[in-house]
């Protein structure tokens, strides 16, 4: 999928939203449908805004520099690729302030946690701490923790299987991972229980409530 | 009429009839009212919800909003610690919840019940699931066969025509399947089924010919008629965000559907932010005159005056009040003198489920977000004594394609991890039972001798719990379940029983049952007190029993036939 794809699933939004609001306002009168949709029913904004990046300082759960560990850990597992990776659209900020408001202070310990033991490893192993190790030490180091191989602990594993679920949550839900890596529907319009897929297609982002 | 006209507060008016609540027997019962010409007032405990205007949390995209649809930690433990152990608690939908801190209530430790409330105006026809469907004579007759519980009052002669009537109005999507056990609704045109849906129903209903598998029926506009327009309502847009609250009034609530109806009449008048406090009874007429409300904000209290009373506050809301409104002649609640009133306390069981992987289908997505899933209607609807239980369950269930949510579990990082998770994964079905549970004395509702909430109403103690009847029940639909989806192909397939309390189906009922005799039963056949002519409970207080079915279309039949019913015995003199 190239960026292109984006383009057009932007596009693609945007015809089906004014085909479905001309035959909405054909349906009940031009009039009445602004009114009936005026501020929420068709409210999504589609334009792509830049994401802020939240290492510039101290986040609400984690330090300065364990945004800044976590922002490189976000860049090697989901990475930019025809669309932004996780590190891109701020997941490492997302997680900070998810954690802090909505998770126990169990999990929090979890992730800190997991951050330091982590940097621990990349002293050990190559006396740097993660961020100062080359991309390709940095994603060994991962799958070593992610694979429970070498010495690494079960604990590890499962830290880092949360970690992850926790990067995927943040990615799926932010704009360009539900509308840009995958195809996001706003108002769908109606059902259809069978439509062509191919491998190439993108999987739907849009959830309704049930992220 | 215009809205600060149709709100009041202070009046020293006598209403033709009063109805305490708003959400799904609430509306019906002001409409109804309405439309027969009856000046009425509406009591709502909560505040004014605006169809469209008070969405605050629809169509907003998960990016827009500040934790992504999940709810502030602190928020959750010390407001809605009971309210968001509910399915549909979510960002988009929490103001639309109780708030758990104000509206305190007691279980005995090892009993616990989860009280979901929806106290503003709409109530919980704005947080329903829709789903929607006729009870039949075997739900009827089902207590007078096993004896647990009294027998309904009715049949389904009784109310098939007013479930036309609701069903018209309201709009309900479904497949006419012409099934002794659960009767067709006039319908509007069913959903779809997905292509794997389609296959495993061909599949069960070859093996299994008294299992069948149809389209869940739903209260969604698949296609409008006049009707529908005429309320403001268009066709369904299949979001399923509905308990955001919809703006299409695509899916039937008060506001969509109801409350418009109601209020072009110009006889409506709602009293928003009044809590019920008990009803005022005039010993010597032996007839209801008003209501006593506190105000939910300065909690000052007035009173309200009407002919007639139609309590529609919910199944627990309706028997709470009755509870309280005694009387030096009625020391045990009103219109108690059977003695039955808080007792026979239901809910729906949906404490199993089972799933597996379906091969196949790879070429093929479904697209939209379908408002309701599949169902197997109930195939224990004839009693057998050779079942280690009694009554039956349905089964929910729907085929869905994995997303990131599945497969982000893999292990891996970088591009093709990233590509792995854009792609749509394996097809999987699932079903979901929801069980009949038994009535029992036992199960029941009292008010506390001393704790009150902040509005000075006693605190309800709830002493309610599953029995073995309903864990075996569970047990055989686990098997089943297993059994008919390994039968029709299905891989990976595991099944399990779970412990939720009761309270979490939403479908709470009883309490002021119905019945032919005034010695054993609160409500007569019509939803009408027993001992007062000019009282009734049309909501889930009345019921008799569960019935396997979601039992939301039962309350729109059972108030809009009470109102008939009530109109003509004043009519007749003797209201």
């Amino acid at each position: 999928m190239s960026q292109n794809h984006g383009d057009e699933t932007q596009q693609c939004h945007d015809t089906s939203r004014r085909r479905f609001l001309n035959g909405f306002g054909v349906l009940v009168g031009a009039t009445a449908a602004t009114q009936l949709l005026g501020g929420n029913a068709i409210s999504v904004a589609m334009a792509y805004t830049s994401q802020a990046d939240s290492t510039s300082k101290a986040g609400k759960l984690l330090s300065q520099a364990q945004l800044i560990q976590l922002k490189a850990i976000c860049a090697q597992v989901i990475p930019i690729t025809e669309t932004l990776g996780a590190a891109d659209v701020d997941v490492h900020g997302f997680i900070d302030n998810q954690l802090f408001h909505c998770h126990t202070v169990k999990e929090q310990q979890r992730i800190i946690e997991l951050l330091t033991n982590m940097d621990k490893e990349a002293q050990a192993q190559y006396q740097h701490s993660f961020v100062e190790l080359s991309a390709a030490q940095q994603v060994s180091l991962l799958n070593h923790i992610e694979l429970g191989t070498s010495h690494f602990k079960q604990k590890y594993r499962n830290d880092f299987k949360y970690l992850k679920t926790l990067i995927c949550f943040g990615y799926y839900t932010s704009e360009v991972g539900a509308s840009k890596e995958l195809r996001y529907l706003a108002v769908p319009g109606g059902y259809t229980g069978s439509i062509p897929y191919k491998t190439s297609d993108a999987s739907w982002g849009s959830q309704g409530l049930s992220y | 009429m215009q809205n600060e006209q149709m709100y009041i507060k202070q009046t020293s008016e006598v209403y033709d009839a009063i109805v305490v609540g708003s959400g799904v027997s609430g509306g019906w019962a002001a409409k109804e009212l309405c439309e027969k010409g009856q000046k009425t007032l509406m009591i709502e405990r909560g505040r004014i919800v605006e169809h469209r205007k008070d969405y605050i949390g629809e169509n907003k995209a998960p990016w827009q909003q500040e934790f992504r649809t999940s709810v502030d930690n602190l928020l959750v433990e010390q407001q809605y610690n009971i309210q968001q152990q509910c399915y549909a608690f979510k960002d988009a939908t929490k103001h639309f919840f109780g708030n758990d801190r104000d509206l305190p209530y007691n279980t005995p430790k090892d009993k616990p019940f989860s009280w979901i409330r929806a106290n503003q105006l709409g109530g919980k026809s704005l947080l329903w699931h829709r789903q929607s469907y006729r009870l039949s004579d075997y739900d009827f007759a089902a207590n007078s066969l096993d004896g647990y519980g009294n027998d309904w009052p009715i049949r389904y002669k009784d109310i098939a025509d007013w479930y036309s009537y609701v069903e018209k109005h309201a709009g309900i999507s479904g497949q006419a399947e012409n099934l002794p056990q659960l009767p067709d609704s006039d319908f509007l045109p069913p959903f779809e089924m997905s292509s794997p849906e389609k296959a495993i129903k061909a599949k069960l209903e070859a093996l299994f010919p008294t299992r069948n598998m149809t389209i869940g029926r739903t209260a969604h506009l698949t296609k409008p008629t006049e009707l529908h327009y005429s309320q403001g309502r268009v066709q369904c847009q299949a979001r399923n965000e509905c308990q955001a609250g919809c703006s299409f009034g695509a899916y039937f609530s008060t506001q969509s559907s109801t409350l418009p109806a109601a209020a072009k009449t110009g006889l409506l008048h709602i009293a928003p932010d009044s809590v019920v406090h008990s009803l005022i009874f005039d010993e010597q007429k032996n007839r209801v005159i008003g209501v006593r409300v506190i105000d939910n904000n300065d909690l000052s209290q007035r009173e309200y005056f009407a002919k007639v009373v139609f309590l529609c506050a919910s199944t627990l809301g309706s028997t709470q009040i009755l509870l309280n409104s005694s009387t030096k002649s009625q020391p045990n609640g009103l219109a108690n003198n059977s003695g039955v009133l808080g007792h026979y306390l239901m809910d729906h069981n949906y404490n199993a489920n089972a799933g597996g992987d379906v091969e196949g289908f790879e070429d093929e997505i479904d697209r939209g977000r379908r408002p309701t899933g599949i169902l197997v209607p109930n195939f224990y609807y004839q009693p057998d004594p050779k079942r280690k239980f009694l009554r039956g369950y349905m089964l929910g269930g729907s085929a869905y394609r994995e997303n990131w949510k599945q497969t982000q579990h893999q292990d891996g990082i970088g591009v093709d991890f990233k590509n792995s998770l854009k792609q749509a994964g394996k097809w999987k079905f699932s079903f979901y039972a929801m069980g009949e549970m038994l009535p029992r004395f036992e199960n029941q509702v009292a008010l506390h001798p001393t704790l009150k909430d902040k509005w000075g109403m006693p605190q309800l103690d709830i002493d309610c719990q599953y029995s073995e009847n309903e864990k075996l029940m569970m047990e055989d639909a686990k098997e089943q379940m297993i059994l008919m989806l390994e039968a029709v192909g299905l891989t990976n397939v595991k099944g399990q029983t779970r412990n939720k309390p009761p309270g979490l189906a939403i479908h709470e009922v009883g309490t002021a049952r119905m019945g032919r005799d005034p010695k054993t039963s609160v409500l007569n056949s019509f939803n009408q007190s027993h001992d007062i002519p000019n009282l009734f409970v049309t909501d889930g207080a009345s019921f008799c029993s569960t019935a396997p079915q979601n039992p939301s279309l039962s309350f729109m039949a059972l108030t809009a036939r009470a109102v008939d019913y009530a109109l003509k015995e004043r009519a007749a003199g003797r209201l």
